[in-house]
Protein backbone atom coordinates (compact mmCIF):
# COMPACT_ATOMS: atom_id res chain seq x y z
CA UNK A 1 0.00 0.00 0.00
CA UNK A 2 2.54 2.31 0.20
CA UNK A 3 3.34 4.66 -2.62
CA UNK A 4 6.00 4.97 -5.19
CA UNK A 5 8.88 6.79 -4.58
CA UNK A 6 9.04 8.11 -1.20
CA UNK A 7 9.53 4.94 0.90
CA UNK A 8 12.25 4.51 2.99
CA UNK A 9 12.48 4.17 6.73
CA UNK A 10 9.60 4.20 9.00
CA UNK A 11 9.39 7.67 10.38
CA UNK A 12 6.28 7.02 12.68
CA UNK A 13 4.77 3.65 13.41
CA UNK A 14 1.59 3.67 15.49
CA UNK A 15 1.01 0.13 16.62
CA UNK A 16 -2.16 -0.91 18.17
CA UNK A 17 -3.25 2.19 19.24
CA UNK A 18 -6.79 2.59 21.54
CA UNK A 19 -7.99 5.30 23.30
CA UNK A 20 -10.98 5.28 25.58
CA UNK A 21 -12.23 7.98 27.50
CA UNK A 22 -14.35 7.49 30.75
CA UNK A 23 -17.87 9.61 30.72
CA UNK A 24 -20.76 9.85 33.10
CA UNK A 25 -22.03 6.64 31.82
CA UNK A 26 -19.24 4.94 31.26
CA UNK A 27 -16.21 4.08 29.30
CA UNK A 28 -16.22 5.11 25.47
CA UNK A 29 -14.06 3.98 22.99
CA UNK A 30 -12.71 6.75 20.63
CA UNK A 31 -9.89 4.43 18.67
CA UNK A 32 -9.78 0.86 18.50
CA UNK A 33 -6.35 -0.58 17.89
CA UNK A 34 -5.12 1.44 14.84
CA UNK A 35 -2.18 0.42 13.06
CA UNK A 36 -0.70 3.09 10.76
CA UNK A 37 2.98 3.66 9.50
CA UNK A 38 4.38 6.59 7.66
CA UNK A 39 7.32 6.54 5.88
CA UNK A 40 10.13 9.61 6.18
CA UNK A 41 8.69 12.30 4.02
CA UNK A 42 5.44 10.75 3.28
CA UNK A 43 2.48 12.85 3.58
CA UNK A 44 -0.72 11.24 4.81
CA UNK A 45 -4.12 12.20 5.38
CA UNK A 46 -6.75 10.57 7.62
CA UNK A 47 -10.19 11.70 6.73
CA UNK A 48 -13.50 10.09 8.11
CA UNK A 49 -16.90 11.65 9.64
CA UNK A 50 -17.25 14.20 12.20
CA UNK A 51 -16.45 12.68 15.55
CA UNK A 52 -14.48 9.55 14.68
CA UNK A 53 -11.66 10.00 16.81
CA UNK A 54 -9.03 11.63 14.19
CA UNK A 55 -7.84 14.92 16.14
CA UNK A 56 -7.58 12.45 19.28
CA UNK A 57 -5.34 9.78 16.98
CA UNK A 58 -3.35 13.20 16.31
CA UNK A 59 -3.19 14.60 19.60
CA UNK A 60 -1.61 10.92 20.67
CA UNK A 61 0.80 10.81 18.39
CA UNK A 62 1.67 14.54 19.34
CA UNK A 63 2.35 13.23 23.05
CA UNK A 64 -0.48 15.58 24.13
CA UNK A 65 -2.66 12.61 25.00
CA UNK A 66 -1.49 9.07 26.44
CA UNK A 67 -3.63 5.77 25.28
CA UNK A 68 -2.94 1.84 24.91
CA UNK A 69 -0.32 0.90 22.11
CA UNK A 70 2.62 2.24 21.10
CA UNK A 71 3.61 5.30 18.85
CA UNK A 72 7.13 5.07 17.71
CA UNK A 73 9.26 7.80 16.28
CA UNK A 74 12.10 6.71 14.34
CA UNK A 75 11.95 3.67 15.99
CA UNK A 76 11.68 5.06 19.55
CA UNK A 77 8.55 4.80 21.57
CA UNK A 78 7.25 8.97 22.47
CA UNK A 79 7.04 10.30 25.96
CA UNK A 80 4.69 13.46 25.95
CA UNK A 81 5.79 16.18 23.21
CA UNK A 82 8.24 16.29 22.07
CA UNK A 83 10.34 19.19 19.40
CA UNK A 84 10.49 16.29 16.68
CA UNK A 85 6.83 16.24 16.12
CA UNK A 86 5.50 20.36 15.38
CA UNK A 87 1.63 20.87 15.18
CA UNK A 88 -0.52 22.71 13.73
CA UNK A 89 -4.66 23.16 15.08
CA UNK A 90 -7.49 24.52 13.29
CA UNK A 91 -7.65 27.38 15.35
CA UNK A 92 -4.41 28.49 15.30
CA UNK A 93 -3.69 28.23 18.94
CA UNK A 94 -1.21 31.75 18.59
CA UNK A 95 0.06 33.50 21.35
CA UNK A 96 -2.64 36.51 21.72
CA UNK A 97 0.05 38.40 23.91
CA UNK A 98 2.72 38.48 21.27
CA UNK A 99 3.16 39.71 17.56
CA UNK A 100 3.53 37.88 14.29
CA UNK A 101 7.24 38.02 14.74
CA UNK A 102 7.54 36.91 17.58
CA UNK A 103 4.82 34.15 18.01
CA UNK A 104 7.50 32.67 14.94
CA UNK A 105 10.23 33.11 17.40
CA UNK A 106 8.49 31.21 20.20
CA UNK A 107 9.86 28.21 20.24
CA UNK A 108 13.60 29.63 19.26
CA UNK A 109 13.11 31.16 22.66
CA UNK A 110 14.24 28.44 24.78
CA UNK A 111 17.13 27.29 22.03
CA UNK A 112 20.81 28.52 22.17
CA UNK A 113 20.05 30.50 19.18
CA UNK A 114 22.21 33.48 18.53
CA UNK A 115 20.13 36.70 17.82
CA UNK A 116 21.03 36.98 14.51
CA UNK A 117 20.01 33.93 13.07
CA UNK A 118 16.84 34.36 15.27
CA UNK A 119 16.47 37.60 12.67
CA UNK A 120 17.12 35.80 9.63
CA UNK A 121 14.76 33.24 10.92
CA UNK A 122 11.99 34.97 11.18
CA UNK A 123 12.62 37.83 8.25
CA UNK A 124 12.67 34.33 6.03
CA UNK A 125 9.61 32.65 7.21
CA UNK A 126 7.76 36.22 7.09
CA UNK A 127 8.57 36.34 3.85
CA UNK A 128 7.40 33.06 2.95
CA UNK A 129 4.07 33.66 4.11
CA UNK A 130 3.94 36.61 2.80
CA UNK A 131 3.35 38.74 5.77
CA UNK A 132 6.21 41.63 5.42
CA UNK A 133 4.47 44.81 6.96
CA UNK A 134 2.53 42.73 9.71
CA UNK A 135 5.24 41.47 11.76
CA UNK A 136 4.69 43.64 14.76
CA UNK A 137 0.58 42.93 14.80
CA UNK A 138 -1.02 41.44 17.07
CA UNK A 139 -3.54 37.82 16.46
CA UNK A 140 -6.03 39.99 17.01
CA UNK A 141 -5.61 42.25 14.07
CA UNK A 142 -5.22 39.34 11.43
CA UNK A 143 -7.43 37.69 9.41
CA UNK A 144 -7.79 33.60 9.73
CA UNK A 145 -5.70 33.16 6.16
CA UNK A 146 -2.63 34.89 8.10
CA UNK A 147 -3.15 33.57 11.30
CA UNK A 148 -2.85 30.06 9.99
CA UNK A 149 0.48 31.02 8.30
CA UNK A 150 2.08 32.84 11.27
CA UNK A 151 0.87 29.46 12.99
CA UNK A 152 2.47 27.19 9.95
CA UNK A 153 5.23 29.79 10.39
CA UNK A 154 5.73 29.45 14.02
CA UNK A 155 6.33 25.34 13.62
CA UNK A 156 8.49 25.72 11.14
CA UNK A 157 10.92 27.80 12.55
CA UNK A 158 11.29 25.26 14.92
CA UNK A 159 12.38 22.80 12.15
CA UNK A 160 10.44 19.95 13.48
CA UNK A 161 11.12 16.28 11.68
CA UNK A 162 7.25 15.28 12.12
CA UNK A 163 4.21 17.89 11.18
CA UNK A 164 1.07 17.16 12.38
CA UNK A 165 -1.73 18.67 10.97
CA UNK A 166 -5.06 19.00 12.74
CA UNK A 167 -7.71 20.54 10.18
CA UNK A 168 -5.16 23.19 9.42
CA UNK A 169 -7.72 24.92 7.17
CA UNK A 170 -11.09 23.60 8.87
CA UNK A 171 -11.78 27.85 9.50
CA UNK A 172 -10.76 29.25 6.06
CA UNK A 173 -12.91 30.24 3.28
CA UNK A 174 -12.83 28.37 -0.22
CA UNK A 175 -10.39 30.69 -1.99
CA UNK A 176 -7.82 31.32 0.97
CA UNK A 177 -8.05 27.68 1.90
CA UNK A 178 -6.94 26.60 -1.50
CA UNK A 179 -4.09 29.65 -1.51
CA UNK A 180 -3.09 27.97 1.89
CA UNK A 181 -3.27 24.27 0.47
CA UNK A 182 -0.82 25.58 -2.82
CA UNK A 183 1.49 26.84 0.20
CA UNK A 184 1.64 23.87 2.20
CA UNK A 185 2.14 21.57 -0.98
CA UNK A 186 5.20 24.01 -1.95
CA UNK A 187 6.34 24.35 1.74
CA UNK A 188 6.26 19.89 1.63
CA UNK A 189 7.87 19.78 -1.59
CA UNK A 190 10.65 21.79 -0.37
CA UNK A 191 11.52 20.33 3.09
CA UNK A 192 10.10 16.86 2.31
CA UNK A 193 9.47 16.43 5.91
CA UNK A 194 6.58 13.71 7.43
CA UNK A 195 3.29 14.95 7.26
CA UNK A 196 0.34 13.55 8.99
CA UNK A 197 -3.07 15.69 8.14
CA UNK A 198 -6.50 15.05 9.94
CA UNK A 199 -9.19 16.73 7.51
CA UNK A 200 -12.91 15.93 6.51
CA UNK A 201 -12.11 17.59 3.10
CA UNK A 202 -12.17 14.81 0.28
CA UNK A 203 -10.46 17.01 -2.07
CA UNK A 204 -7.75 18.36 -0.12
CA UNK A 205 -6.41 15.34 1.27
CA UNK A 206 -6.48 13.68 -2.25
CA UNK A 207 -4.42 17.12 -3.65
CA UNK A 208 -2.08 17.15 -0.78
CA UNK A 209 -1.42 13.28 0.73
CA UNK A 210 0.76 10.55 -0.93
CA UNK A 211 -1.76 8.30 0.89
CA UNK A 212 -5.02 9.03 2.67
CA UNK A 213 -6.40 6.40 5.24
CA UNK A 214 -10.30 6.52 6.13
CA UNK A 215 -11.70 6.36 9.27
CA UNK A 216 -14.91 4.48 10.71
CA UNK A 217 -17.09 6.53 12.94
CA UNK A 218 -17.12 6.00 16.68
CA UNK A 219 -15.03 3.77 17.37
CA UNK A 220 -12.61 5.01 14.99
CA UNK A 221 -10.84 2.62 12.91
CA UNK A 222 -8.70 2.37 9.71
CA UNK A 223 -10.99 1.05 6.85
CA UNK A 224 -9.30 2.27 3.72
CA UNK A 225 -6.71 3.46 2.52
CA UNK A 226 -5.88 5.31 -0.97
CA UNK A 227 -2.45 5.66 -2.36
CA UNK A 228 -2.10 8.82 -4.21
CA UNK A 229 -0.08 9.29 -7.35
CA UNK A 230 -0.86 12.40 -9.02
CA UNK A 231 1.32 14.52 -11.13
CA UNK A 232 2.75 17.02 -8.60
CA UNK A 233 4.33 19.08 -11.39
CA UNK A 234 0.31 19.99 -12.96
CA UNK A 235 -0.88 23.47 -11.88
CA UNK A 236 -3.99 23.03 -9.26
CA UNK A 237 -6.38 24.30 -12.12
CA UNK A 238 -4.89 21.29 -15.04
CA UNK A 239 -4.98 18.83 -11.87
CA UNK A 240 -8.38 19.33 -10.45
CA UNK A 241 -10.16 19.17 -13.37
CA UNK A 242 -7.57 15.75 -14.56
CA UNK A 243 -9.41 12.40 -15.01
CA UNK A 244 -7.18 10.78 -12.47
CA UNK A 245 -7.57 13.24 -9.49
CA UNK A 246 -11.42 12.90 -10.06
CA UNK A 247 -11.68 9.21 -10.06
CA UNK A 248 -9.87 9.24 -6.74
CA UNK A 249 -11.88 12.26 -5.07
CA UNK A 250 -14.61 10.21 -6.06
CA UNK A 251 -13.32 7.04 -4.58
CA UNK A 252 -12.56 8.40 -1.50
CA UNK A 253 -15.52 10.15 -1.30
CA UNK A 254 -17.73 7.04 -1.64
CA UNK A 255 -15.17 5.23 1.34
CA UNK A 256 -16.11 8.32 3.79
CA UNK A 257 -19.88 8.75 2.73
CA UNK A 258 -20.30 4.89 3.58
CA UNK A 259 -19.15 5.66 7.21
CA UNK A 260 -20.94 8.81 7.64
CA UNK A 261 -24.13 6.71 6.70
CA UNK A 262 -22.94 3.53 8.74
CA UNK A 263 -22.29 6.26 11.86
CA UNK A 264 -25.85 7.46 11.14
CA UNK A 265 -27.35 4.30 11.55
CA UNK A 266 -25.72 3.17 14.14
CA UNK A 267 -26.16 6.37 16.45
CA UNK A 268 -29.74 7.96 15.71
CA UNK A 269 -28.75 11.22 17.39
CA UNK B 1 -23.29 56.64 14.89
CA UNK B 2 -22.45 59.93 13.02
CA UNK B 3 -24.78 61.99 16.07
CA UNK B 4 -22.04 59.81 18.74
CA UNK B 5 -19.29 60.90 16.20
CA UNK B 6 -19.69 64.31 16.32
CA UNK B 7 -20.44 64.57 20.22
CA UNK B 8 -17.39 62.44 20.80
CA UNK B 9 -15.32 65.49 21.31
CA UNK B 10 -17.73 67.01 23.74
CA UNK B 11 -17.28 63.53 25.78
CA UNK B 12 -15.00 64.68 28.64
CA UNK B 13 -17.06 67.84 29.43
CA UNK B 14 -20.35 65.51 28.69
CA UNK B 15 -19.62 63.34 31.28
CA UNK B 16 -19.34 66.11 33.94
CA UNK B 17 -22.69 67.45 33.61
CA UNK B 18 -24.52 64.63 35.50
CA UNK B 19 -21.91 65.81 38.35
CA UNK B 20 -22.59 69.13 38.31
CA UNK B 21 -26.43 68.49 38.36
CA UNK B 22 -25.86 66.31 41.43
CA UNK B 23 -23.92 69.31 43.10
CA UNK B 24 -26.87 71.24 42.35
CA UNK B 25 -29.76 69.61 43.58
CA UNK B 26 -27.54 68.92 46.46
CA UNK B 27 -27.56 73.14 46.81
CA UNK B 28 -31.45 72.91 46.30
CA UNK B 29 -31.95 71.20 49.15
CA UNK B 30 -30.23 72.98 51.49
CA UNK B 31 -31.56 76.52 49.95
CA UNK B 32 -35.16 74.71 50.27
CA UNK B 33 -35.23 73.53 53.64
CA UNK B 34 -35.69 70.01 53.21
CA UNK B 35 -32.68 68.40 55.18
CA UNK B 36 -31.21 70.77 58.06
CA UNK B 37 -27.86 72.35 57.11
CA UNK B 38 -26.61 71.36 59.92
CA UNK B 39 -26.37 67.60 58.71
CA UNK B 40 -26.06 68.43 55.47
CA UNK B 41 -23.92 71.48 54.62
CA UNK B 42 -24.45 72.77 51.00
CA UNK B 43 -21.91 72.63 48.54
CA UNK B 44 -20.50 76.05 48.85
CA UNK B 45 -19.58 75.74 52.77
CA UNK B 46 -18.00 72.09 51.93
CA UNK B 47 -15.97 74.08 49.07
CA UNK B 48 -14.29 76.09 51.93
CA UNK B 49 -13.79 73.74 54.32
CA UNK B 50 -11.69 72.10 51.53
CA UNK B 51 -9.66 74.73 50.65
CA UNK B 52 -8.93 75.20 54.34
CA UNK B 53 -8.10 71.67 54.92
CA UNK B 54 -5.94 71.68 51.89
CA UNK B 55 -4.41 75.17 53.00
CA UNK B 56 -3.70 73.57 56.63
CA UNK B 57 -2.05 70.04 54.93
CA UNK B 58 -4.32 67.77 56.85
CA UNK B 59 -5.49 66.50 53.78
CA UNK B 60 -2.48 65.47 52.33
CA UNK B 61 -0.96 64.47 55.31
CA UNK B 62 -3.51 61.95 55.75
CA UNK B 63 -4.46 60.98 52.73
CA UNK B 64 -0.45 60.33 52.30
CA UNK B 65 -0.73 58.12 55.72
CA UNK B 66 -3.87 55.73 54.22
CA UNK B 67 -2.13 55.40 50.59
CA UNK B 68 0.74 53.73 52.06
CA UNK B 69 -1.53 51.21 54.11
CA UNK B 70 -3.63 50.85 51.34
CA UNK B 71 -1.04 50.39 48.43
CA UNK B 72 1.16 47.91 51.00
CA UNK B 73 -1.80 45.67 51.75
CA UNK B 74 -2.48 46.08 48.24
CA UNK B 75 0.62 45.13 47.30
CA UNK B 76 0.97 42.22 49.62
CA UNK B 77 -2.61 40.92 49.18
CA UNK B 78 -2.11 41.26 44.66
CA UNK B 79 1.48 39.57 44.96
CA UNK B 80 0.62 36.55 47.15
CA UNK B 81 -3.35 36.31 45.22
CA UNK B 82 -1.34 35.98 42.18
CA UNK B 83 1.09 33.05 43.73
CA UNK B 84 -1.98 31.29 45.54
CA UNK B 85 -4.20 31.50 42.36
CA UNK B 86 -1.43 30.14 40.16
CA UNK B 87 -0.57 26.95 42.51
CA UNK B 88 -4.14 26.22 42.94
CA UNK B 89 -4.94 26.25 38.71
CA UNK B 90 -1.88 24.29 38.60
CA UNK B 91 -1.53 21.76 41.72
CA UNK B 92 -4.50 19.58 42.53
CA UNK B 93 -3.17 18.91 46.15
CA UNK B 94 -2.80 22.70 46.95
CA UNK B 95 -6.12 23.74 45.64
CA UNK B 96 -7.49 20.71 47.26
CA UNK B 97 -6.11 22.74 50.61
CA UNK B 98 -6.93 25.93 49.26
CA UNK B 99 -10.61 26.29 47.67
CA UNK B 100 -12.25 25.40 50.72
CA UNK B 101 -10.41 28.21 52.72
CA UNK B 102 -11.08 30.78 49.91
CA UNK B 103 -14.61 29.55 49.49
CA UNK B 104 -15.30 30.13 53.05
CA UNK B 105 -13.48 33.35 53.50
CA UNK B 106 -14.66 35.00 50.02
CA UNK B 107 -18.01 36.50 50.96
CA UNK B 108 -16.94 37.10 54.55
CA UNK B 109 -16.69 40.92 55.10
CA UNK B 110 -13.34 41.33 55.87
CA UNK B 111 -13.79 44.77 57.97
CA UNK B 112 -15.87 42.05 60.63
CA UNK B 113 -12.10 41.28 61.26
CA UNK B 114 -10.82 44.19 62.06
CA UNK B 115 -11.85 43.73 65.75
CA UNK B 116 -10.24 40.63 65.93
CA UNK B 117 -6.77 42.68 64.40
CA UNK B 118 -6.84 44.98 67.29
CA UNK B 119 -6.74 42.36 69.91
CA UNK B 120 -3.26 41.38 68.25
CA UNK B 121 -1.83 44.43 66.53
CA UNK B 122 -3.73 47.38 68.47
CA UNK B 123 -4.42 50.61 67.28
CA UNK B 124 -2.55 51.63 63.88
CA UNK B 125 -0.69 50.87 60.60
CA UNK B 126 -0.14 46.98 61.20
CA UNK B 127 -4.06 46.69 61.57
CA UNK B 128 -5.15 48.74 58.42
CA UNK B 129 -2.44 46.86 56.88
CA UNK B 130 -3.64 43.47 57.22
CA UNK B 131 -7.31 43.95 57.02
CA UNK B 132 -6.37 45.55 53.18
CA UNK B 133 -4.16 42.65 52.48
CA UNK B 134 -7.01 40.18 53.23
CA UNK B 135 -9.32 42.13 51.43
CA UNK B 136 -7.53 42.67 48.14
CA UNK B 137 -6.04 39.16 48.56
CA UNK B 138 -9.36 37.41 47.28
CA UNK B 139 -10.38 38.79 44.06
CA UNK B 140 -6.52 38.70 42.82
CA UNK B 141 -7.32 34.86 44.05
CA UNK B 142 -10.02 34.09 42.57
CA UNK B 143 -9.18 35.75 39.21
CA UNK B 144 -5.96 34.70 38.79
CA UNK B 145 -7.06 31.18 39.38
CA UNK B 146 -9.56 31.53 36.74
CA UNK B 147 -7.22 32.86 34.51
CA UNK B 148 -4.68 30.47 34.54
CA UNK B 149 -7.20 27.53 34.29
CA UNK B 150 -8.55 27.89 31.24
CA UNK B 151 -5.74 28.99 29.27
CA UNK B 152 -6.55 26.72 26.22
CA UNK B 153 -5.28 23.24 25.71
CA UNK B 154 -4.07 24.29 22.14
CA UNK B 155 -1.69 26.86 23.86
CA UNK B 156 -0.66 24.25 26.42
CA UNK B 157 0.22 21.70 23.66
CA UNK B 158 1.91 23.78 21.22
CA UNK B 159 4.22 25.34 23.39
CA UNK B 160 5.07 21.38 24.76
CA UNK B 161 5.67 20.67 21.18
CA UNK B 162 8.26 23.53 21.01
CA UNK B 163 9.98 21.88 23.92
CA UNK B 164 8.92 24.10 26.79
CA UNK B 165 8.36 22.80 30.44
CA UNK B 166 5.69 23.51 32.70
CA UNK B 167 8.11 25.32 34.74
CA UNK B 168 9.05 27.55 31.41
CA UNK B 169 5.55 28.46 30.31
CA UNK B 170 4.64 29.82 33.74
CA UNK B 171 5.54 33.39 32.86
CA UNK B 172 5.04 32.76 28.89
CA UNK B 173 2.06 31.09 28.79
CA UNK B 174 -0.61 30.73 31.76
CA UNK B 175 0.65 34.19 33.55
CA UNK B 176 -0.05 35.85 30.28
CA UNK B 177 -3.26 34.33 29.46
CA UNK B 178 -4.34 35.44 33.26
CA UNK B 179 -3.55 38.50 32.61
CA UNK B 180 -6.52 40.22 31.73
CA UNK B 181 -7.95 38.14 34.38
CA UNK B 182 -5.39 39.63 37.23
CA UNK B 183 -5.96 42.88 35.99
CA UNK B 184 -9.83 42.86 37.01
CA UNK B 185 -9.12 41.48 40.29
CA UNK B 186 -6.62 43.79 40.68
CA UNK B 187 -9.11 46.63 40.07
CA UNK B 188 -11.47 44.83 42.74
CA UNK B 189 -9.23 44.71 45.13
CA UNK B 190 -7.89 48.51 44.72
CA UNK B 191 -11.60 49.45 45.38
CA UNK B 192 -11.36 47.24 48.76
CA UNK B 193 -8.30 48.71 49.61
CA UNK B 194 -9.34 52.01 50.14
CA UNK B 195 -12.80 50.71 52.07
CA UNK B 196 -11.05 48.20 54.15
CA UNK B 197 -7.99 50.99 54.71
CA UNK B 198 -10.26 53.60 55.61
CA UNK B 199 -12.80 51.73 57.52
CA UNK B 200 -10.29 50.55 59.59
CA UNK B 201 -8.87 53.90 60.10
CA UNK B 202 -12.13 54.89 61.38
CA UNK B 203 -12.08 52.61 64.57
CA UNK B 204 -8.17 51.53 64.57
CA UNK B 205 -6.01 54.50 64.29
CA UNK B 206 -4.70 57.43 65.25
CA UNK B 207 -3.78 58.89 61.60
CA UNK B 208 -5.49 58.67 58.08
CA UNK B 209 -8.27 59.95 56.03
CA UNK B 210 -10.40 57.83 57.76
CA UNK B 211 -10.01 58.91 61.25
CA UNK B 212 -10.14 62.54 60.15
CA UNK B 213 -13.61 61.40 58.36
CA UNK B 214 -14.59 59.96 61.47
CA UNK B 215 -13.06 62.64 64.15
CA UNK B 216 -15.17 65.39 62.49
CA UNK B 217 -18.14 63.49 62.26
CA UNK B 218 -18.11 62.92 66.28
CA UNK B 219 -17.64 66.82 66.35
CA UNK B 220 -20.16 67.82 64.33
CA UNK B 221 -18.18 69.65 61.90
CA UNK B 222 -20.07 68.40 58.87
CA UNK B 223 -18.51 70.31 56.55
CA UNK B 224 -15.51 69.25 57.25
CA UNK B 225 -16.70 65.61 57.16
CA UNK B 226 -17.83 66.39 53.91
CA UNK B 227 -14.11 68.18 52.27
CA UNK B 228 -12.55 64.98 53.79
CA UNK B 229 -14.92 62.42 52.28
CA UNK B 230 -14.85 64.42 49.22
CA UNK B 231 -10.98 64.25 48.92
CA UNK B 232 -11.00 60.24 49.36
CA UNK B 233 -13.80 60.10 46.34
CA UNK B 234 -10.86 62.19 44.02
CA UNK B 235 -8.11 60.46 45.17
CA UNK B 236 -10.02 56.89 44.44
CA UNK B 237 -11.40 57.87 41.34
CA UNK B 238 -7.84 59.01 40.23
CA UNK B 239 -6.05 55.97 41.11
CA UNK B 240 -8.96 53.74 39.51
CA UNK B 241 -8.41 55.62 36.37
CA UNK B 242 -4.89 55.53 36.32
CA UNK B 243 -5.35 51.54 36.75
CA UNK B 244 -7.32 51.55 34.44
CA UNK B 245 -4.81 53.26 31.85
CA UNK B 246 -1.97 50.70 32.42
CA UNK B 247 -4.34 48.13 32.06
CA UNK B 248 -5.04 49.62 28.50
CA UNK B 249 -1.94 50.11 28.22
CA UNK B 250 -0.41 46.57 28.99
CA UNK B 251 -3.53 44.57 27.37
CA UNK B 252 -2.54 45.96 24.06
CA UNK B 253 -2.99 42.90 22.40
CA UNK B 254 -6.30 42.17 23.95
CA UNK B 255 -9.91 41.27 22.16
CA UNK B 256 -10.77 44.14 25.05
CA UNK B 257 -8.46 46.77 23.50
CA UNK B 258 -9.95 49.36 21.66
CA UNK B 259 -8.17 52.20 20.75
CA UNK B 260 -7.40 55.06 22.87
CA UNK B 261 -9.44 57.73 21.41
CA UNK B 262 -12.47 55.40 22.06
CA UNK B 263 -11.59 54.58 25.00
CA UNK B 264 -13.87 55.16 27.78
Amino acid sequence: MRPAGTVSDAKIEIRGLSKSYSTGHGSLLAIDTVDLTLAEGEFVSIVGPSGCGKSTLLYVVGGFLSADGDVLVDGTPIRGPGTDRGIVFQDYALFPWLTVRRNILFGLERRDVPQAERDAVADRLIGVIGLKGFEHRYPRELSGGMRQRVAIARTMACDPAVLLLDEPFGALDAQTREMMQDELLRIWLDTRKTVLMITHDVSEAVYLSNRICIMSARPGRIVEEFSVDLDRTLPREELVVSEPFNRLRNAVWLSVRRQAVAAAHADPG
Amino acid sequence: MRRLARLAPLAPLARIVPLLLFVAAWHLVGVAGLVDPAFLPPPGRVAVALVDLLRGGQIGDNIAVTLLRAFTGLALGATAGVWIGVMMARSEVFDAYAAPLVGATYSLPKSALVPLFILWFGIGSTTAICATFLACLLPVVVNTHHGVATTPKVLVWSAQAMGFSDREMLGRVFLMHALPDIMTGLRIALGFSFVLAISSEMIAANSGIGKLIFMYGENGTYDYMFAAITSVVAVAFSADRALLAVTHRILRWHDSAVPAADAA
